[in-house]
C-alpha cells in the first residue's frame, strides 16, 4: 500500500507542490532533449539518404569534438579550428564512401549497420590517439549565466543549444525540401539504382550526406563538449539518439525532434520523481523501455509510415 | 504410384520405398465440390481500393486461372486466400469452414501452399534445405530430441529427406541439390520454389505468375510440371499467369479481374470469346 | 590432392546428412579434440590457459549463442552481455545459497533462467525488425546490468557489490573458486563447449534451424509456408540466452573468479558480436575461430611490439586495438560477409585441387 503511493500518488503531489521546481526539470528535460534531438538528426540524415542506421554518429560526434578541441589547442583561431574541422569530416565523408559504402553497395541493410558499428570503434580509437584521451575543456565562447525568469532558473547556455538545434532543424529541412541536391538525396533513399539511372550520382550524394552528417555531429560535439567537457563519454549519448530515433522513426526529421523531447522531459521526470524509489541512475535504461513500450503499440514509430508488406 | 516416386535419387538406398506420407488423395477430377469459396471480397488499403466484392469458387482437382491486366488485385485476392491480407468485408469458406481472420501460417497449416510473383526462396539455404522447409509443418519431433540428434529425431529427418529426394527427382534438380539458391538462374528458382510448395502436401496451390520471365522451353516445362501435380495427385491449383496461351491450354476455368472487380468467369474458350474481356484487355475506355 | 572426396560415396541419407560427411574433416576434428583434451592441459602453462584458452572456451560458447540468435535466425542482438550476466548472477546466487546443488548443474539452471529472461526481451521480436529490434536488445543491456548494480538481493548484499566464485567441488575434484586449477576449470569449459557446440549443430541441421533461417532470408515467405514467426524467433533467443547465459557463468566461474556489472557491460556484447561476424555469421565452426581471432589478436599487439622493441604506453595499444577491430570488421563485412568460416571453406576447396590451379 506505501508502495503504491509512493508511485502512483507521492511523485504527483510532489510535482504540484512544487511548480517552479516541476517547470524547472521540465525545462531542464525539454534542452537536455533537443541536444539528444541533434544527434538523433544526423542518424535520421543519414538513414534517408543512403538506408545505413549509421552507429558511428556518436563517433563522429567524439571525433568532430576531439578534432576541434585539438586544432583550438594548436593556437588556431576559433574559425579557422572550424572550418579545419568540417574540412576533416568531409575527407571522412570522402573516406567513409570510397572504403565502406562503395564496396557495400546492394548488401543487406544490416550488414551496413554492423560496418557502422566498425567504424565507430575505428574513429573512437583514431580521435583518441591523434588527439589524447583525457578530457578537455571546450569554449567557443557561448555565454554561460544563470538567470530567473517567473522564478525559474535558466541557464543561458542551454538556451543556446537548444536555439541552435532548431536554426539546424530549419536550415536542413530546406536543404532537403528545396534544393536539387535535397531531392536528389531523397532520390536516392528511395531506390538507388533508380537514382542513378537518371543520372544522379550516387557517390557524390553519399559524399554530400556524410560530410552533412559530420557537419550536424560537429554542431552536437560543439554543444555537449563546451556542456561537458569533451571525452569518450561524448560518443554515449549516441547510445541516448536511438531510443529518440524508435520513438520518432527512422526517417522522420519531425520525429527525431519531438522524440528528443520527449525522451529528455520523460527521463529527467522520472529520475527526480520515481528514481529515488528504486536506487536512482534509471537513466541510463528509462529512454530504452520508454521507447520499447511505445513500439508494442506503434512498431513505426511516431512519424514513420505504416508499412504495407507484399509479396 | 506417382511417376516422381520411381525416379531414383542419386544417393540410393537399398530399402528406397517412396511413399508421400500424406497418402494418396481420391483423385475428383475436374469435380464439382468447392474446395474453397470466396463470398463478396473486398479489401482496400487506404483509400484504393484493391478487390471490390469479389465471389467465386475453388472446385476440388481443377486448374483455376485467374487473369487480369496488371494492378487488377490478383496478387491481393491470393493473398487473402492464404491470410496474408484481411479483407474488409466478405467470408472465405475452405474445406467447409467459414473464416474471418486467419494468420498466414495456419492457412498454410491447413493445407495452402503458394510460390511467389518476386521468388520468395530462403537465398542463403541450399535447394535441398529449401525444398526441405516445407516439411517443417509436418515434423513433430521436439527440440531436445532434435539438440541430440537421436532416435525419433534422426528418423523423422532422413523419412523427410526421402520424400524432399522424390520431388527433387519429379522436378529434375538433382544436379543442383547442394547449391545456395541465390547462386541459381531465374527458371531454376522458380522451379526450387515450386518443389518447395509441393513438400507441403498443399489441397490448394497457389502459383503466382509461375512462368514470368521464363523462355519457351522453361514455360514448358514448368506446364507439365503443374499438369502432372494436378493429375496425380489431385492437388487444386489456382494460378495467376500473363501468358494466355499458357491459360488456355492447362487450366480448366478462368477468372478475369479488372481494376478489383471480377469481370468474367468460365471455361478458357467462353472468356477468350467474352467481349467484356476483350474490352478490359484492349482497353476501352470506361464509361 | 591432399584434400580429396574422390571415392567416398554416401550411400544412406544418414552418412549424407552426418556432421561431417567427408573423412578427412572428421579425422582432423578428432585429432584436434584428442590434442584439446588430453595433451593440452599436460603441456600448456598456467598463463596460455588462463590468458588464451580459457577465455577462448568461454567467447566460443557465447558466441555460439550469438550466432545461433543473430546467423541463423537473423535477429541482431546487442544485449548479449547482459544476458551473460544473467547467467553468471543466477549462479552465483544459486550456489550460495544452496551449496548441495553441484556446480555444472547450476550452471545449467541460470542458463535456463537466462533463457526466460531472453524471452522476455525476445517479445518486441515479434512486431519489431532489424535495427529496431537492435536497439531494443539495449534496453535488456542497460536494465539488467542496472538491476544486477542496485538489487543487492543479486549479489547477498555484500559490500564491495562483486561476485566471487565460491570453492565447489564435484566428484572431489575442485572446480570453481581459488584453489582450483587452471587446468581443472581448462577441461570443465572445453567439455561444456564441446557438448554444447554438438547440440547447437544438431539444432541448426534439422527442423528448427531450417525455420530459424527461413525466417531470416524472407519472413513473410516463411510465415505463408506454416512457420510461426513468434515462436521460432522466441526459440532462437531461449536458446540463444541459454548459451549466453552458461558463458557468463563460465566466464565468471571458471575464467576470472570474480565478477561485477562491468565484467558484462556493453563492451562485451559488441566483443561477441565481432567474433560472431568476423567468424562468420551462420556457422558453428566460425563462431570459434571468430572467437579465437578475437582473443589471442588484442594478446599479440599487447606482446608484439615490445619484442620487436617498440615500447607502447597502455593507453595507445588499446585505442590501436580499437581501430585494428573497428577496419578489420568493415574488411570482413566488405571482402567476406561470410567472415573466417567461408575463408577456411576456400582453404579446403584449393587444397583438394593442389597443386593444380583447377
Amino acid at each position: 500500500m506505501d508502495l503504491l503511493y509512493k508511485i502512483f500518488i507521492n511523485p504527483f503531489v510532489e510535482m504540484i507542490d512544487g511548480p517552479i521546481f516541476f517547470a524547472e526539470v521540465i525545462i531542464s528535460g525539454v534542452l537536455v532533449g533537443a541536444m539528444y534531438s541533434m544527434v538523433a538528426l544526423g542518424f535520421v540524415l543519414i538513414f534517408k539518404a543512403s538506408g545505413v542506421f549509421n552507429f558511428a554518429q556518436g563517433a563522429l560526434v567524439l571525433f568532430a569534438a576531439l578534432t576541434l578541441v585539438g586544432l583550438l589547442e594548436l593556437g588556431f583561431n576559433l574559425w579557422v579550428a572550424l572550418v579545419f574541422t568540417m574540412g576533416v569530416m568531409v575527407l571522412l565523408a570522402f573516406l567513409v564512401e570510397r572504403f565502406m559504402l562503395r564496396p557495400l553497395v546492394n548488401q543487406e541493410p544490416i550488414i551496413l549497420f554492423m560496418a557502422t558499428i566498425g567504424l565507430n570503434f575505428a574513429l573512437e580509437g583514431a580521435g583518441q590517439i591523434a588527439w589524447g584521451s583525457d578530457v578537455k575543456k571546450l569554449d567557443v565562447g557561448i555565454p554561460n549565466q544563470t538567470f530567473e525568469i517567473g522564478g525559474i532558473l535558466l541557464n543561458s547556455f542551454d538556451l543556446w543549444a537548444a536555439a541552435s538545434g532548431a536554426i539546424l532543424v530549419v536550415v536542413l529541412a530546406l536543404f532537403f525540401h528545396k534544393t536539387f541536391i535535397g531531392r536528389a538525396l531523397r532520390a536516392v533513399a528511395d531506390d538507388h539504382q533508380a537514382a542513378q539511372s537518371v543520372g544522379i550520382p550516387l557517390k557524390t550524394i553519399w559524399v554530400i550526406v556524410w560530410s552533412v552528417a559530420g557537419l550536424v555531429a560537429l554542431v552536437a560535439g560543439i554543444m555537449w563538449g563546451s556542456k561537458s567537457g569533451v571525452q569518450f563519454s561524448l560518443s554515449l549519448i549516441a547510445l541516448k539518439a536511438l531510443p529518440v530515433l524508435i520513438l520518432g522513426g527512422f526517417t522522420s526529421v519531425p520525429g527525431a525532434i519531438v522524440g528528443g523531447l520527449i525522451i529528455g522531459v520523460g527521463e529527467k521526470v522520472a529520475e527526480i520523481y520515481w528514481g529515488p524509489l528504486v536506487g536512482g541512475a534509471i537513466e541510463n535504461w528509462f529512454a530504452y523501455i520508454l521507447a520499447l513500450a511505445f513500439l508494442l503499440f506503434r512498431p513505426q514509430g511516431l512519424f514513420g509510415e505504416v508499412i504495407i508488406e507484399r509479396v | 504410384m506417382p511417376s516422381w516416386a520411381n525416379g531414383s535419387g542419386r544417393l540410393p538406398e537399398p530399402e528406397f520405398i517412396f511413399l508421400p506420407l500424406g497418402g494418396l488423395r481420391p483423385m475428383s477430377q475436374n469435380g464439382k465440390t468447392p474446395l474453397l469459396q470466396a463470398e463478396n471480397i473486398s479489401l482496400s488499403f487506404g483509400g484504393l481500393n484493391a478487390l471490390i466484392g469479389i465471389s467465386f469458387e475453388i472446385h476440388s482437382g481443377e486448374i483455376l486461372a485467374i487473369i487480369g491486366p496488371n494492378g487488377a488485385g490478383k496478387s491481393s485476392m491470393l493473398n487473402v486466400i492464404n491470410g496474408f491480407y484481411h479483407p474488409q468485408v466478405g467470408t472465405i469458406t475452405y474445406k467447409g469452414v467459414t473464416r474471418h481472420r486467419m494468420r498466414p501460417h495456419e492457412a498454410a497449416a491447413k493445407g495452402i501452399a503458394r510460390t511467389f510473383q518476386n521468388i520468395a526462396l530462403f537465398k542463403g539455404m541450399s535447394t535441398l534445405d529449401n525444398i526441405m522447409t516445407g516439411r517443417n509443418l509436418k515434423m513433430r519431433v521436439n527440440f531436445l530430441l532434435q539438440a541430440l540428434h537421436w532416435g525419433p529425431a534422426r528418423k523423422e529427418e532422413i523419412e523427410h529427406r526421402k520424400f524432399v529426394e522424390g520431388i527433387i527427382d519429379f522436378l529434375e534438380i538433382q544436379a543442383i541439390r547442394g547449391v545456395p539458391v541465390g547462386r541459381l538462374p531465374y527458371g531454376l528458382q522458380k522451379r526450387v520454389e515450386l518443389g518447395r510448395a509441393l513438400a507441403s502436401e498443399p489441397d490448394l496451390l497457389l502459383l503466382d505468375e509461375p512462368m514470368a520471365g521464363m523462355n519457351n522451353e522453361e514455360k514448358e516445362d514448368m506446364c507439365r510440371f503443374i499438369l502432372d501435380v494436378n493429375d496425380e495427385f489431385g492437388t487444386t491449383i489456382a494460378l495467376i499467369e500473363h501468358d494466355m496461351g499458357v491459360v488456355m491450354d492447362i487450366s480448366h476455368r478462368v477468372i478475369v479481374l479488372d481494376y478489383g472487380r471480377k469481370i468474367a468467369e468460365g471455361t478458357p474458350a467462353e472468356v477468350r470469346a467474352n467481349q467484356v474481356v476483350i474490352d478490359a484487355y484492349l482497353g476501352v475506355s470506361h464509361d | 590432392m591432399i584434400y580429396r572426396e574422390t571415392g567416398q560415396f554416401k550411400s544412406s541419407y544418414v552418412s549424407d546428412q552426418a556432421i561431417f560427411p567427408l573423412s578427412q574433416d572428421r579425422w582432423m576434428v578428432f585429432s584436434v579434440m584428442g590434442v584439446a583434451f588430453f595433451v593440452v592441459p599436460f603441456v600448456a602453462s598456467e598463463y596460455w590457459l588462463q590468458a588464451v584458452l580459457i577465455p577462448f572456451l568461454v567467447f566460443s560458447m557465447a558466441t555460439i549463442g550469438l550466432n545461433l540468435l543473430t546467423g541463423y535466425a537473423g535477429q541482431v542482438s546487442l544485449g548479449t552481455g547482459a544476458f551473460m550476466a544473467v547467467g553468471a548472477y543466477i549462479t552465483y546466487k544459486i550456489t550460495t545459497n544452496i551449496p548441495d546443488i553441484p556446480i555444472l548443474v547450476v550452471f545449467l539452471l541460470a542458463g535456463l533462467v537466462a533463457a526466460g529472461v531472453g524471452i522476455i526481451f525476445g517479445l518486441p521480436s515479434l512486431r519489431i525488425k532489424g535495427f529496431y529490434l537492435a536497439v531494443a536488445t539495449l534496453a535488456a543491456q542497460f536494465f539488467i546490468t542496472w538491476l544486477f548494480n542496485k538489487v543487492g538481493w543479486f549479489y547477498n548484499n555484500n559490500p564491495s557489490g562483486t561476485i566471487i566464485a565460491p570453492p565447489r567441488t564435484m566428484f572431489g575434484i575442485m572446480i570453481t573458486g581459488p584453489e582450483a586449477t587452471a587446468e581443472t576449470r581448462y577441461l570443465v569449459g572445453l567439455a561444456f563447449v564441446t557438448f554444447f557446440a554438438l547440440l547447437a549443430k544438431n539444432l541448426v541441421r534439422g527442423r528448427i534451424g531450417r525455420a530459424w533461417m527461413a525466417i531470416r532470408d524472407m519472413d513473410i515467405a516463411a510465415e505463408l509456408m506454416g512457420i510461426r514467426p513468434l515462436q521460432t524467433k522466441l526459440l532462437a533467443f531461449a536458446i540463444s540466452s541459454f548459451y549466453c547465459g552458461l558463458a557468463g557463468a563460465m566466464m565468471v566461474f571458471l575464467w576470472l573468479g570474480s565478477g561485477e556489472t562491468e565484467t558484462f557491460a556493453l563492451d562485451v556484447s559488441f566483443q561477441v558480436l565481432f567474433m560472431v561476424i568476423i567468424g562468420g555469421l551462420g556457422s558453428i565452426l566460425g563462431s570459434f575461430l571468430g572467437a579465437a581471432f578475437i582473443t589471442i589478436l588484442p594478446i599479440l599487439l599487447t606482446n608484439a611490439p615490445p619484442m620487436v622493441g617498440i615500447v607502447m604506453p597502455i593507453a595507445l595499444s588499446k585505442h590501436l586495438e580499437e581501430i585494428i577491430f573497428g577496419c578489420l570488421i568493415i574488411y570482413f563485412l566488405v571482402v567476406e560477409p561470410n567472415g573466417l568460416a567461408r575463408l577456411w571453406q576456400i582453404a579446403k576447396e584449393k587444397l583438394r585441387r593442389w597443386p593444380f590451379p583447377y
